[in-house]
């Protein structure tokens, strides 16, 4: 089975409608990872506060400790444990293994992520 | 329907295999890196001297480079994975595959000189 996108039916892809499990999926796997990688440069580029000296970094540190900043953290947090998650799925069924049980393996993953983002967010927050 | 993936047309068996590897590895040090930053340090990041003291832990530096280029390996892969999903011509596929490649380059020297960087101000 073609599990491709058309390019030219491009408008369809924001269509929610009659989508199955493996399209919501695919999706998620696909959003996240733009997600991290928009993360994973600005991350890098924010960093170089580490080679201007510890009143940079600090200040800067003291900023990502508002509120506003850590929730955007746990998005980040978020994408990176359902990425993570679903890309094992994707691996492990790409090599032939449990294909047949992809939505049940798909859905206990994803409880595991919720679980997990759950937990990190309790953990950060409570240290407000 | 949940389907069996693999590579996808125009991404060759072992780029699609390094992604798949990658993905992994990263797994394994992105569990190191989130729970030395942000669960085992109350409030959850490290400042500026703890960073510093960090990077003196002789194998921490080797490793952080290592997880830089993982990481940027698997990303740029995946971006180019996506790209593909837009069924991009030849000419504008060799245009995207070098400017991945570019930024990616880029961006695992500039990370590396940080690294080092960090490891001296340590040192001092």
């Amino acid at each position: 089975m073609h599990n491709t996108p058309q390019s030219n039916k491009w408008p369809l892809w924001f269509d929610p409608r009659h989508r199955k499990m493996g399209s919501w999926a695919f999706i998620l796997n696909r959003i996240t990872a733009i997600g991290l990688t928009v993360y994973l440069c600005m991350h890098l580029i924010v960093l170089s506060k580490l080679a201007m000296g510890p009143e940079a970094y600090d200040s800067f540190i003291a900023l990502a400790k508002k509120p506003a900043v850590i929730i955007g953290e746990m998005f980040v947090i978020a994408g990176a444990i359902i990425h993570g998650l679903n890309g094992i799925r994707i691996t492990i069924t790409s090599f032939g293994f449990g294909v047949r049980y992809q939505k049940p393996i798909f859905i206990g993953l994803m409880v595991i992520a919720g679980a997990a983002i759950f937990l990190f967010g309790y953990k950060i927050f409570s240290e407000l | 329907m949940l389907i069996r993936t693999g590579p996808k047309n125009r991404e060759n068996f072992w780029l699609w295999f390094t992604k798949i590897a990658a993905g992994f590895l990263i797994i394994f040090l992105l569990g190191i890196h989130l729970i030395v930053n942000h669960l085992i340090v109350p409030g959850g990041l490290l400042s500026y001297r703890q960073v510093l003291a960090y990077y003196q832990i002789p194998f921490i530096p080797i490793m952080e480079v290592f997880f830089l280029i993982i990481v940027f390996t698997h990303s740029f892969i995946g971006v180019r994975s996506i790209i593909l999903d837009l069924n991009p011509s030849k000419r504008v596929l060799s245009i995207v595959d070098v400017a991945l490649v570019s930024v990616a380059f880029i961006f695992i020297v500039y990370g590396t000189w940080l690294v080092i960087v960090v490891y001296q101000l340590g040192r001092l």
